[in-house]
């Protein structure tokens, strides 16, 4: 029982913005196939799946885990799935890895993928999301929730649209130097002022692309790990936390867990860094990918993290301290503003960090990184999850 | 809460047991929303255990988007059962999966306590064809591929290999109708329409859906030791299964899903002769073949004594070894939360909580939950009234 | 080689129930032209919109408190993008502490002229006093209502 988690292998699509040539199941299977070869493994020797699916609506099928059932490998085999909206890749991995800290299974797989191109309209599936009580008749949507975020941000703290232009900036050109990634193409923050607004203060440079493409990951118990001999980095610190579903319960004066911020991310990471034995997050942290489909909201994914103090971290970025070369690089892939596969968007942020500290993260490795740490946020910027790996 | 290992004893593997356990049967739609109805529920399954809120160091809850007609149907929900500011996880594969991973966390060592929540409302005004979008656009769209016609082809094939399987369906219809009734008196009667529905299912072979909702709440052995719980349902074994999606890939007269999850319970309880072992099951009746397969694959009995083990009442109350007292989701039929609830019946069973269906003396009791077309998951949970050997 | 593609629409309807806490809420709405909320038991917030409980104290809510018609902008958004099955582009909308009221309720910002980005958004800034304003003809709907920037 006092056996750590480790992780022995990853795969990961080019993601892009179609696949017509693969069904949903086969970009799975794509993803799983990848993962295994990097652990070394057939399918037959895993002995459980972790099932990493957000809305059916988005991939247009109703509990479309059910047809992923193959392309997992999980035929007669311990499989079950998970939901938390945008966070749920994240909230997999960590289920998996509550299957192996059990002490039920040696070796879990958690695979999933996404096709949100050939969704129609993410938006309108996504307003749904909100209540039909009293939500679903505003035109609410995750762009202009998160947009709202932003314009608290600008009224609590000093932020301005050249600010989080600057976030997409840097986020592009790490993505440049990651093969995996969607949109790799540099920009300039005259380029992104000069994106059409979506939802003030959002433009389109600073929002998500929509994805497609399949993560997995092999998670393995230290004993497995040391009888088979086998690389691992290891999973430390794992949390989650949640907010309340009202929007407007998190604005006002002197509101704890205001929309500008992210209360419940920083709640969450508190748990996972009390698990990894982490208290100086910012001394302690050598590179994070964090959950941040809008440039503004990888600010406060920053300072949730502890890596920067409330309201601090736009002058940090100007400093470039989260570049990669800088203090602590934050989305060195490129994260999430340069890909975004719903579904496994979450598990892809603990992909890269378990990569980073791995040493094996290519053209956007950071030097000398040892430990990482990955978010994912879900529902209406409501459920959090977080993970420490260190190698 | 803390996220360090709690109270785990050495190496010893953490057990758990069912502290707490509430259903609402059926939901009353008039004048209670959905939330207010999971606050009701979760409301009174801590008061059933005897504990509050902030003894929860975890949630997991489970429900369909497309019967709630929620994109995300955990999160305007999540504030009901108590998730602001906790750990709240969502395996929407099916109810008795947030069981499984709940059960899971508190092994790990990481959690003292865990509540499961899975809920089922009757809000879409055509259920089948909200299940009906389970079905594949890529080859099974156009057919009225919902969970009943699944369920019938289950059935017809059944009864093809097995031709004893039509009779023995009639008995097993008529002994859940009777524990049903009293079980449940206030529940409107079912059909005894002989009318076909979906050949050979005639209407008097299923239950047409009801909105429930169920909560149960784990716990550890340490907590349950430290607040001297006098009743706990330990888990005794849990094994878990699925099949593939394609029911054309499933020999549909077999569960080789059912007897993998089985052989895990089984084998983690240490039975190895079910009929003697068991004092009482609760498994899934979507149809009554379902629970002739459940028989089978329990190990309680073979194909080749259905039908006379159904004629002599060997599974009827009073008979050797109770199956359904409950009267089954052929009595009361809440569609997704309907796996969820013969876990929480045969808990109830071995807490000696079951009120007007309680059965004597049951010392080891097996739920089977099922979930899906034509039983694609299948879990199996083996619950005791006593710990069982150290592991 | 062709490659096909299927379309499929979704299409459910659903009777949600909005129990009597919210039902109760949209009638005074539609019949009176008043905005209620709820005050929590156990920590004195006056929840707009009105629920049955808390979420933070899960304590019920016991007594309804008129909030209203003034009120502040907490957030707000100008949409300049169409959204398939959401209203034609450009509006605003965005939430309000109505006066009274603890938390703050969703709702569409009207009487701006929302043509010049930035100057929309200096006219929609954090902490701009609004009024409510009330449809002629009011079904029980959050789109009963709106709110308009007022001058102090």
């Amino acid at each position: 029982m006092s056996q750590r988690v480790g992780i022995i292998g990853i795969g990961q699509s080019a993601f892009k913005s179609r696949r017509d040539d693969a069904s949903y199941p086969d970009l799975v299977r794509e993803a799983v196939s990848q993962a295994l070869t990097d652990a070394g493994l057939e399918l037959e020797q895993i002995e459980a799946v972790v099932y990493s699916l957000s809305p059916d609506a988005m991939v247009g099928i109703g509990n479309a885990e059910r047809l992923g059932v193959d392309a997992v490998g999980a035929r007669n085999k311990r499989f079950l799935r998970i939901n938390t909206g945008g966070s749920t890749g994240i909230s997999s991995v960590a289920a998996a890895f509550y299957h192996v800290a059990a002490g039920a299974c040696d070796v879990v797989l958690t695979a999933g993928a996404d096709k949100v191109g050939e969704c129609g309209d993410s938006q309108s599936v996504l307003n749904k999301i909100w209540d039909p009580t009293y939500e679903r008749a505003l035109p609410l949507g995750t762009i202009n929730m998160l947009a709202m975020s932003a314009v608290r941000y600008m009224h609590k703290y000093t932020m301005d649209e050249t600010d989080m232009a600057r976030v997409v900036v840097k986020n592009r050109s790490h993505a440049a130097r990651n093969p995996k990634a969607h949109l790799r193409k540099q920009t300039t923050i005259d380029e992104v002022m000069g994106s059409r607004y979506i939802s003030w203060p959002v433009k389109l440079f600073d929002c998500c692309p929509q994805s497609s493409g399949g993560c997995a990951m092999v998670l393995a118990s230290e004993s497995y790990i040391k009888e088979h001999g086998l690389n691992a980095v290891w999973i430390t610190g794992v949390g989650h936390c949640s907010e309340s579903y009202y929007l407007g319960d998190r604005m006002g004066d002197n509101v704890e867990a205001d929309h500008a911020d992210a209360f419940a991310l920083a709640h969450s990471f508190k748990r996972s860094f009390a698990m990894a034995g982490i208290d100086k997050p910012d001394k302690q942290v050598h590179v994070a990918e964090l959950y941040a489909p809008f440039s503004n909201t990888e600010f406060h994914a920053i300072e949730a993290a502890g890596l920067a103090k409330l309201g601090e971290s736009p002058a940090r970025l100007r400093a470039g301290e989260f570049t990669i070369g800088g203090k602590t690089p934050v989305n060195p892939s490129g994260g999430v503003l340069c890909t975004n596969a719903i579904a496994v968007t979450a598990m892809v942020r603990v992909a890269e960090a378990a990569l980073q500290v791995w040493g094996r993260a290519g053209d956007h490795q950071v030097k000398g990184a040892k430990i990482g740490i990955a978010s994912g946020n879900g529902g209406d910027h409501q459920f959090f999850g977080t993970m420490v790996v260190e190698a | 809460m803390t996220n360090t290992k709690a109270d785990s004893v050495g190496t010893k593997r953490v057990t758990c047991g069912v502290i707490a356990c509430k259903s609402i049967t059926p939901i009353d739609a008039t004048k209670r929303s959905l939330e207010e109805t999971l606050y009701d529920l979760t409301q009174a399954v801590l008061a059933d255990g005897d504990i509050t809120i902030d003894d929860i160091d975890g949630i997991v809850v489970a429900a369909n988007d497309q019967l709630d007609g929620r994109a995300i149907s955990v999160m305007a929900a999540s504030g009901s059962v108590g998730g602001v500011n906790r750990d709240i996880l969502s395996t929407p594969s099916s109810g008795e999966h947030a069981f499984v991973l709940g059960a899971l966390r508190i092994a790990s060592g990481y959690f003292r306590t865990q509540l499961v929540v899975a809920w089922s409302p009757t809000e879409a005004e055509n259920i089948p064809e909200a299940l009906r979008l389970a079905a594949d656009p890529y080859f099974h769209r156009r057919l009225p591929l919902d969970e009943w016609s699944a369920h019938a082809l289950q059935a017809a094939r059944l009864e093809f290999v097995a031709p004893d399987a039509a009779e023995a369906a009639r008995h097993v219809v008529a002994k859940n109708r009777k524990h049903g009734r009293q079980a449940f008196p206030d529940l409107p009667v079912a059909s005894s329409d002989g009318a076909p529905f979906r050949w050979p299912l005639t209407r008097d072979m299923i239950a047409l859906p009801s909105g429930g909702a169920v909560a149960l709440v784990l716990a550890s052995d340490a907590f349950i030791a430290e607040r001297k719980i006098a009743n706990p349902a330990w888990i005794r074994g849990m094994g878990w299964a699925a099949e593939p999606g394609f029911l054309g890939d499933r020999d549909l007269a077999s569960a080789p899903g059912l007897a993998a999850a089985t052989e895990q319970a089984y084998r983690e309880a240490g039975i190895t002769n079910a009929r003697k072992s068991i004092s009482l099951a609760e498994v899934t009746d979507a149809t009554p073949h379902q629970e002739l397969l459940a028989w089978e694959y329990l190990g309680l009995c073979e194909r080749s004594k259905w039908r006379r083990e159904a004629a002599a009442g060997t599974f009827a109350a009073g008979g050797a070894l109770p199956i359904n007292l409950s009267g089954g989701a052929l009595t009361f039929n809440p569609v997704f939360a309907s796996g969820l609830f013969r876990i929480a019946e045969a808990a109830n069973q071995v807490r000696g909580q079951s009120g007007n269906r309680q059965a004597k003396d049951v010392d080891l009791a097996v739920a089977h939950a099922a979930s899906g077309p034509a039983m694609q998951y299948n879990t199996v949970v083996v619950l005791g009234r006593s710990r069982g050997a150290p592991q | 080689m062709e490659l096909l593609t299927r379309t499929e629409k979704w299409n459910i309807t659903y009777q949600h129930a909005l129990g009597e806490v919210a039902s109760w809420f949209f009638t005074q709405l539609r019949d009176n032209a008043k905005i209620y909320g709820r005050r929590c038991a156990k920590s004195g917030r006056v929840l707009v919109p009105p629920r049955a409980f808390s979420d933070q104290t899960l304590e019920p809510t016991k007594e309804w408190v008129e909030v209203g018609p003034g009120g502040k902008i907490e957030a707000f958004t100008i949409v300049y993008e169409p959204f398939q099955n959401l209203p034609d582009p450009p509006y605003a909308f965005g939430y309000v502490t109505l006066d009274g009221a603890d938390t703050a309720i969703g709702g569409f910002f009207k009487g701006v002229d929302l043509s010049d980005p930035a100057k929309a958004a200096q006219q929609l800034r954090i902490g701009r006093r609004v009024a409510t304003r009330f449809a002629e003809k009011r079904t029980g709907d959050v789109l009963d209502f709106w709110f308009e920037p007022v001058d102090r």
